[in-house]
């Protein structure tokens, strides 16, 4: 696919997805970026975006191309019907602000990647979740929608919702419950959203990051996407860099930039202890040894970690990881769905196991029975979430070693009686 | 089930348990002990790895007896 | 239909070997109903010694209930063979039909279809969704109290003592255990258990004194709807010289 004329293809080094402080309206945005493309052969763009490379944005970095195709395929054995395209931007990760900024700032180009989305699947509607804490962006993407409306009546019906509160909320299959009127809570897969998904049709469920990059590559090409990034990992993402530093906020990458210049470009403080990537169902990596590891999922999976959504959070030095990880679990613990055994009675246990290395003075049981509940509640759940506070219990403990070990013979240090660097939200009334 | 010599690499099979729907009534377990134990709340861990031929039977009495058919056997790709 | 009158000796004796195989059949098959019953409660209560696995009470529950079903397909085939009353086959299936004892037959033919659809759903199990089998197995908790109805109320055998005893037991054990079972359900459940444990009292009362007014008062069989033609043979007989 060639760039629109009139268009300037994003040289490697440009900001692609938020270009600047306004968010763009229609007009602005066709002007940026050249038009949408005219909806070509639906197994065009598939392959352009399967060429491309681009994993998604959410998380779980899967294949976009390949889930694309999947739904394309299920959509087209099911002629009655039409398919549906779920714009995810519900960012239940609380560390999170990067789907709320994009959608605040760019949502022409989100709203772009669900049209060209649902022509490749054969979608009859199109829905954009937005954080429930974010109403500027659910602002943003319904006067996007409306303007659109108006540009052009009778283009694919879009609904705006907002994902309802919980840290499970925006997980696919939970998403997809809500959006059939049950509880947000995930569901046992078999059947997988790209067969029955929402009114039981094929369903694809894009991070909205994710959906703004497949309008790029609409426009300029997969091999253009692939002119940033590393061929392992290419494009660029956006991450947000919290904890303490300096000028905290949501930044684009290429991705594979190291660890620490993404920082440094944030005001990283000298001393600063550990960084915790991909939220807080991600892992903790030590600093500054990690300061070289570069910014991309195939780069923190080399490493022993995760990029995940993207957030990047740093422990300053007179921090305590065992406490920050404590709460976390704790809060982990408690927005478990409680579907599962092993994760309704795991979770808890070994949010108290932390607890107790954390604020008390942990022999060796109380640590050995914490890594034993590690293995104990990865992957036996319909979810990720005791998979993620398994990872992220297991790095903080190696991490964290010699704190664990100065705990165990003196108890909590200064640090842990410090306020929560990384905050922890209030426990929802039942 | 009869074995078939010589005919080429049958599907093996895979023990699953959808978590959602198991409510820890134990059977499976009692059943199959060589390839699913108890966690320490009754939950079962299954062995990973595909199911041996000779304990087939056995599995698919496990899934049929489970009292909310959380139990699964699937074929690996 | 036998012409009114004709209590001839030779009619009674060739049907008076189906009649018993009737009648112990009939009570056969609601004791295997019984122990089948009993073995779904206590699946229920998820009843487990280190030497009674749950797969044995599971295993019992599926083969009782398949013998109960055998034992009731043959006690409905020497009704209907018996041609001393005329019982057809579709009054076993579509109850209140009949024109002998409707009522009381008639509960057995719901017994008899509630066991039909208990098992073969329960064969189905995998395929049918495990709500639907639910929703449908739930009938159990009717199938057998209607099922010892129909024997007391059908049962020509019902005044008779040890038959009488055997019921009791039966009974006993099914309160039993349906209590237990209640009470497994009080702490989640609190309302929905306080409901069933008075239907279970409401259910032994009404039954009791229905049984002391009716089958165990003198003249039932004439009540219940028993032809003055089979009114003869519908007494228990007081000595064994009928031949």
């Amino acid at each position: 696919m060639t760039a629109m004329p009139g268009a300037r293809a994003p040289a490697p080094g440009d900001l692609r997805l938020i270009v600047r402080d306004e968010p763009l309206s229609l007009a602005e945005h066709a002007r940026w970026y050249g038009p949408l493309p005219a909806p070509g052969r639906p197994a065009d763009l598939i392959a352009e975006i399967e060429r491309s490379g681009l994993t998604g944005r959410g998380g779980a970095a899967f294949p976009a191309g390949r889930k694309i195709r999947a739904v394309a395929q299920a959509a087209g054995a099911r002629s009655a019907s039409g398919a549906i395209v779920v714009a995810n931007g519900s960012e239940s990760e609380p560390a999170s602000r990067k789907d709320s900024v994009l959608l605040s700032h760019a949502p022409h180009l989100v709203l772009d990647g669900v049209e060209l989305c649902a022509g490749a699947v054969g979608a009859s509607t199109g829905y954009v979740c937005v954080s429930p804490q974010s109403p500027g962006a659910a602002q943003a993407v319904t006067q996007a929608v409306a303007e659109r409306d108006r540009a052009r009546p009778g283009g694919l019906p879009v609904q705006v919702l907002a994902t309802p509160d919980g840290y499970l909320s925006g997980q696919e299959t939970a998403l997809i419950s809500a959006l059939n009127g049950g509880p947000p809570l995930p569901t046992f897969v078999p059947p997988r959203p790209s067969d029955r998904g929402v009114r039981r049709r094929p369903t694809l469920v894009l991070n909205v990051e994710t959906l703004a990059n497949v309008a790029l590559i609409a426009r300029f090409g997969g091999g253009w996407f692939r002119s940033a990034g590393t061929p392992g990992a290419p494009g660029s993402a956006l991450v947000t860099v919290t904890g303490a530093v300096g000028r905290p906020g949501v930044r684009e990458i290429p991705l594979g930039t190291p660890l620490g210049e993404v920082l440094r470009r944030s005001g990283l403080s000298p001393g600063s202890a550990a960084v915790l990537s991909g939220g807080y169902f991600g892992t903790w990596l030590p600093l500054p040894a990690a300061l070289r590891v570069p910014v991309s999922e195939e780069g923190m999976r080399a490493a022993g970690a995760a990029l995940g959504c993207g957030v990047l959070a740093v422990l300053p030095g007179g921090g305590c990881g065992l406490a920050e990880t404590a709460r976390i679990t704790g809060f982990l613990a408690d927005e478990s769905a409680g579907q599962c055994g092993p994760c309704r009675n795991g979770m808890p246990a070994l949010a108290d196991a932390l607890h107790r290395i954390a604020f008390g003075r942990p022999g060796q049981e109380v640590i050995g029975w914490a890594q034993q509940l590690t293995g104990l509640v990865a992957g036996r759940g319909a979810c990720h979430l005791p998979d993620g506070a398994a990872g992220l219990v297991r790095s903080a403990l190696t991490v964290f070693a010699a704190d664990l070990r100065s705990h165990a013979q003196h108890g909590p240090c200064p640090g842990a009686a410090r306020p929560a660097i990384l905050p922890v939200p209030a426990r929802r009334p039942e | 089930m009869t074995q078939r010599q010589g005919n080429g690499p049958r599907h093996s099979l895979e023990l699953r348990v959808n978590p959602i729907a198991c409510d820890a009534h134990g059977l499976c377990m009692e059943l199959l002990p060589e390839l699913i134990i108890a966690d320490p709340w009754g939950y079962p861990v299954i062995a990973p790895g595909p199911v041996p031929a000779r304990l087939e039977s056995l599995a698919r009495r496990a899934v049929a007896d489970c009292p909310t058919l959380a139990l699964l056997l699937t074929k690996r790709p | 239909m036998i012409a009114s009158g004709h209590i001839s000796a030779i009619v009674v004796t060739s049907s008076t070997p189906l009649w018993y195989a009737t009648r112990a059949t009939g009570l056969v098959a609601l004791v295997l109903l019984t122990g089948s019953m009993a073995m779904g409660l206590l699946s229920s209560v998820r009843f487990q010694r280190p030497d009674w696995p749950r797969f044995v009470t599971l295993g019992l529950h599926r083969n009782l209930s398949l013998l109960a079903l055998a034992f009731t397909v043959v006690h409905v085939l020497t009704t209907v063979l018996d041609s001393f009353v005329a019982i057809p086959l579709q009054d076993a299936f579509i109850p209140f039909i009949s024109s002998y004892r409707p009522i009381w037959l008639g509960l057995g033919a719901i017994a008899f279809d509630l066991m039909l659809a208990l098992i073969i759903t329960s064969l189905l199990r995998g395929r049918m969704g495990l709500r639907s089998w639910r929703l449908v197995h739930w009938t159990a908790y009717g199938c057998w109290p209607v099922a010892v109805l129909h024997g007391l109320g059908t049962g020509t055998d019902t005044p008779v003592r040890w038959v009488l005893a055997l019921t009791a037991l039966c009974v006993l054990a099914i309160t039993g255990l349906t209590l237990w079972r209640l009470a497994l359900a009080w702490p989640a459940r609190p309302v929905a258990s306080t409901a069933g444990l008075v239907v279970v009292v409401l259910v032994l009362i009404a039954s009791g004194a229905w049984l002391r007014a009716g089958p165990l008062a003198p003249g039932w069989s004439a009540r219940s709807g028993t032809h003055s033609s089979s009114q003869a043979r519908a007494e228990p007989p007081p000595h064994r010289e009928r031949r």
